[in-house]
């Protein structure tokens, strides 16, 4: 279908006057969307605008208060998954819905997997592969779905809603962890799927990738639809404008990371590391960096190249099977967890909710929670006074949106846990001096206020003397902030980088292994985004 | 400040009230199906109910056969919610009061020629039960620790070890041979817990059982070790990169919960029988989950249930002489307000 004819009479989806509340929290307040054949559609807003609430009504997992949906101009009544299904309405969501110990191939057919009572699945199999290759969604369909980086599950989720066949897909922030080359081929697939007709739904909170691959933009702020505007009447300010109602200063030149002049030893150096993981297969092959005061350096990679298991060797968690690892100078590879955070080292988990939250016990329980060996000074009694003083004052400094310090954690926001974290991992390092922070995706899913803030957090340890491993999975973090990077590709670093040789294609190019084909040189274009 | 802690008080009370209420609902549910029941035993519900409360609360003796009965439901609870706290799961609850038995047992006959008065004898008998039910704790606790062994199939196997070396002993080297039963000749008399109401029976083993829960409720609120635990039971991850060690803290949270049941052994031979029985434990393990579920695995909540628990087992006794009602039926009674608990609880859960 060319891009004349993109705009049809009747819109294949209609939703007017949707309305939601989740108790006291109006989630949206009569909101219209309209999403049309052939087109990708961003659906744009901050974290808690109501973006995806909105399309887990239209997929089934909510029931709206208040609205209707019309497909192809026909009332539809939504009221389950199936219901969605029916109407050919696919989803892939931020927290895939995937099962752990199914290979990917199982996880894709899940549902028609065979007939009534018999499993067919190697009959189904040359068909998943055939829509795999179509879409380019490369995926080993015989590995079982948690020994699969979080990426590639992702691409498992796509290829599950692509198999179902659907006129309406959405996808909740598909690019977060993805290189840029891999977020190029899916905004191709993308495309292709809506050459072919479909209606692409695209979530996001990211403006430019919006800019630059959607043909029409909704934006969201507080539950309320702001506006619906063309390509070609859109700009960055104005959605900036629209999403947040105010510009955020953004982090400039001045803020960035210097390295200063003075103490020269490392606070964090790693000589060889190689780490195997729990079924005993290598996963980190004889990693070697250094981290000085003032240093703020990243690690690239596509999620599942050893940087969780880089990360938990450096806490303790998982023994290093060879290599050594230095907290400021001090030789910690063998120290308890407990140790080494004496020596100085502090971390900002990866997993929010699976790595570092009590769900069940208080906000101050929770601060507490690797503080508690410093803040009591080793007596025998917990000291509740102390550690609601502490979890006060980290709600007032951090902005954390809590009734009181007695609420249970389960019942925060994702991005007022990730404060909660953050305010902790900086107290800590108060408190035992420590000078190494360790910080994985420490700004995954946070709206723009949340993630400037954090970045913030970071850039004043480095600017104290501190230094700062930052493993994300979102490259133009990394760019943005860091003063030399070290990419890491199947478990071993390929590249040390500083500032000036930062370039997102070449660094890609590095993090999927393809840099020795392409030549060394940034590719000729390689600087226009 | 003032505000916020208003807001909290207020919450709280709400949430405590709402709590009364799940139960208040739950316990008349549960009485209309245990009126059922007797209906279809062809017996008199009054009559039945009435008996069931005199017997246990009526009269001196019964409170006494009460208060007697809710130290081993009271410290067995206990020791299974401890552990469940800290994310284990003691099934071995009996074994463990065995064991505590047998080691008080041992200690009471090894001290017998010594003369000790009471106020040193008591307290090593309890001591000897305590550390008798920490060290059977401590084998599904080195074995989880150091071996990510299940501790569940182990405490379970480990019950059958108990029982059958306390038949062993009490048939055996220890036996009273002119019972011809399997219990053994009485512990010396200074070994014997004082009577808090010596005419009608009731030991003073409840004192104990009272004062050391309170002691595991202030473990697990006030210091550093409980929050510990609590850590590991509630996020075992979270905990361990927060810099707890799960090794020690399922070590010592294993043990300490063998530790609750043994002192329950301890007391049941010096306060109750004066001697090592067999069949020390009618299934108190069991019944301790239980009431470790009914009072939400809180300390307040499980007093409540050790008590309401201790009252059907004692009424029900008597039910077989009034209403011709099979003593097992309080075991049914006990089943019903699990389930309407259980069920009233699920509801409440699923609207909120």
């Amino acid at each position: 279908m060319d891009p004349a004819t993109r705009v049809p009479v009747t819109p294949t989806l209609e939703m007017r006057g949707m309305a939601k509340r989740f108790g006291e929290t109006i989630a949206l307040r009569g909101v219209a969307f309209t999403a049309s054949q052939g087109e990708i559609h961003g659906l744009l807003g901050e974290n808690g605008a109501g973006k995806t609430t909105l399309m887990n009504v239209l997929s089934g997992l909510y029931r709206a208060d208040r609205g209707e949906i019309l497909i192809e101009g026909r009332p539809a009544e939504i009221h389950g998954p199936e219901d969605a299904l029916r109407h050919r309405i696919g989803m892939v969501h931020q927290h895939f819905e995937l099962i752990h110990n199914f290979t990917a191939l199982e996880n894709v057919l899940l549902g028609r997997e065979g007939s009534r009572w018999w499993l067919r699945v190697d009959r189904h199999r040359a068909d998943v592969d055939a829509v795999a290759r179509r879409f380019g969604l490369a995926v080993d369909l015989d590995a079982e779905v948690r020994r699969l980086a979080i990426g590639v599950q992702q691409k498992v989720e796509i290829l599950k809603a692509l198999y179902r066949g659907v006129d309406i897909l959405i996808l909740d922030e598909p690019t977060t962890m993805l290189t840029p080359q891999e977020v190029d081929a899916l905004f191709a697939t993308i495309r292709g799927l809506a050459d072919q007709g479909v209606a692409v739904i695209f979530i996001t909170h990211k403006i430019r990738e919006v800019l630059r691959n959607c043909d029409r933009i909704t934006v969201m702020r507080a539950g309320d639809m702001v506006g619906c505007l063309d390509r070609a009447e859109a700009t960055e300010q104005r959605l900036v404008e629209m999403m947040i109602g105010q510009r955020l200063a953004g982090i400039g030149e001045a803020d960035r990371a210097v390295a200063p002049a003075g103490d020269p030893r490392n606070v964090l150096e790693v000589r060889g590391l190689c780490v195997a993981n729990d079924r005993g297969a290598r996963v980190l092959e004889h990693c070697t960096f250094t981290l000085g005061p003032g240093d703020l350096l990243g690690l690239a990679g596509v999620a599942g190249n050893g940087q969780r298991e880089l990360a938990e060797a450096l806490v303790g968690t998982l023994p290093a099977a060879a290599g050594t690892i230095l907290l400021g100078g001090r030789d910690v590879t063998r120290a308890r967890v407990r140790d080494r955070v004496t020596a100085g080292l502090t971390y900002i988990p990866e997993d929010r909710i699976e790595d570092g939250l009590l769900p069940h016990l208080s906000l101050a329980e929770n601060f507490m929670l690797g503080l508690h060996p410093y803040a009591f000074n080793g007596r025998v009694a917990f000291d509740q006074a102390t550690a609601r003083t502490l979890a006060r004052r980290a709600i007032a400094e951090y902005g954390i949106l809590a009734r009181n310090e007695d609420v249970k954690a389960v019942d925060l926001s994702g991005g007022n846990i990730q404060k909660v974290l953050v305010a902790r991992a900086m107290e800590q390092a108060r408190l035992t001096g420590g000078q190494a922070l360790l910080a994985t995706n420490p700004t995954r899913g946070l709206d723009v206020r949340a993630t400037d803030f954090v970045r913030r957090r970071l850039l004043e340890f480095v600017r104290d003397g501190g230094g700062v491993l930052l493993i994300s999975e979102d490259l133009d973090e990394l760019l943005q902030l860091c003063n030399r990077m070290v990419v890491i590709y199947r478990g071993a670093i390929v590249a040390d980088l500083p500032r000036s040789a930062f370039d997102p294609y070449r660094i890609g190019a590095l993090m999927t292994g393809t840099a020795g084909k392409t030549g060394d040189a940034p590719p000729a274009g390689g600087s226009t985004p | 400040m003032t505000p916020d802690a208003g807001g909290t008080m207020a919450a709280a009370r709400r949430r405590l009230v709402g709590e009364g209420l799940t139960y208040l609902v739950a316990i008349a549910l549960a009485t209309l199906v245990s009126a059922l029941f007797v209906i279809a035993m062809r017996g008199n519900v009054l009559v039945a109910f009435g008996t069931l409360l005199s017997a246990s609360l009526g009269s001196v003796g019964g409170l006494a056969q009460t208060l007697n009965k809710i130290s081993p439901l009271l410290l067995g609870s206990m020791a299974v919610m401890l552990g469940l706290r800290g994310g284990f799961f003691n099934i071995g609850v009996d074994g463990q009061i065995y064991a505590g038995a047998i080691a008080g047992t041992a200690i009471a006959f090894a001290l017998q020629g010594w003369n000790l008065p009471g106020l040193i004898f008591v307290p090593l008998m309890m001591l000897a039960g305590f550390v008798g039910g920490a060290l059977f704790g401590a084998i599904p606790a080195v074995l989880r620790a150091r071996w990510s062994v299940n501790e569940i199939f182990i405490t379970v196997m480990l019950n059958f070890v108990a029982y059958y070396l306390t038949e062993y002993l009490t048939t055996g080297p220890w036996n009273d041979p002119i019972t011809g039963e399997a219990i053994t000749v009485a512990i010396p008399v200074a070994a014997n817990l004082p009577m808090l109401v010596p005419s009608a029976g009731a030991h003073s083993g409840i004192i104990l059982a009272v004062v050391v829960s309170a002691l595991v409720s202030l473990l697990l609120t006030r210091t550093v070790l409980g929050y510990e635990i609590r850590a590991v039971g509630d996020n075992p991850r979270a905990a361990r990169i927060g810099g707890i060690s799960i090794p020690w803290i399922t070590f010592i949270t294993l043990s300490l919960s063998g530790a609750l049941a043994g002192l329950a052994g301890a007391i049941e031979v010096s306060g109750y029988h004066n001697r090592l029985v067999l069949g020390l434990t009618p299934g108190y393990g069991a019944m301790a989950i239980l009431i470790s579920v009914l009072g939400k695995k809180h300390p307040v909540g499980v007093g409540v249930a050790s008590v309401l628990v201790a009252v059907l087992m004692v009424g029900s006794d008597s039910l077989q002489r009034s209403v011709g009602l099979p003593a097992s039926a309080g075991f049914v009674f006990q089943a019903i307000v699990v389930m309407c608990v259980l069920l009233v609880d699920a509801r409440a859960a699923k609207r909120s």
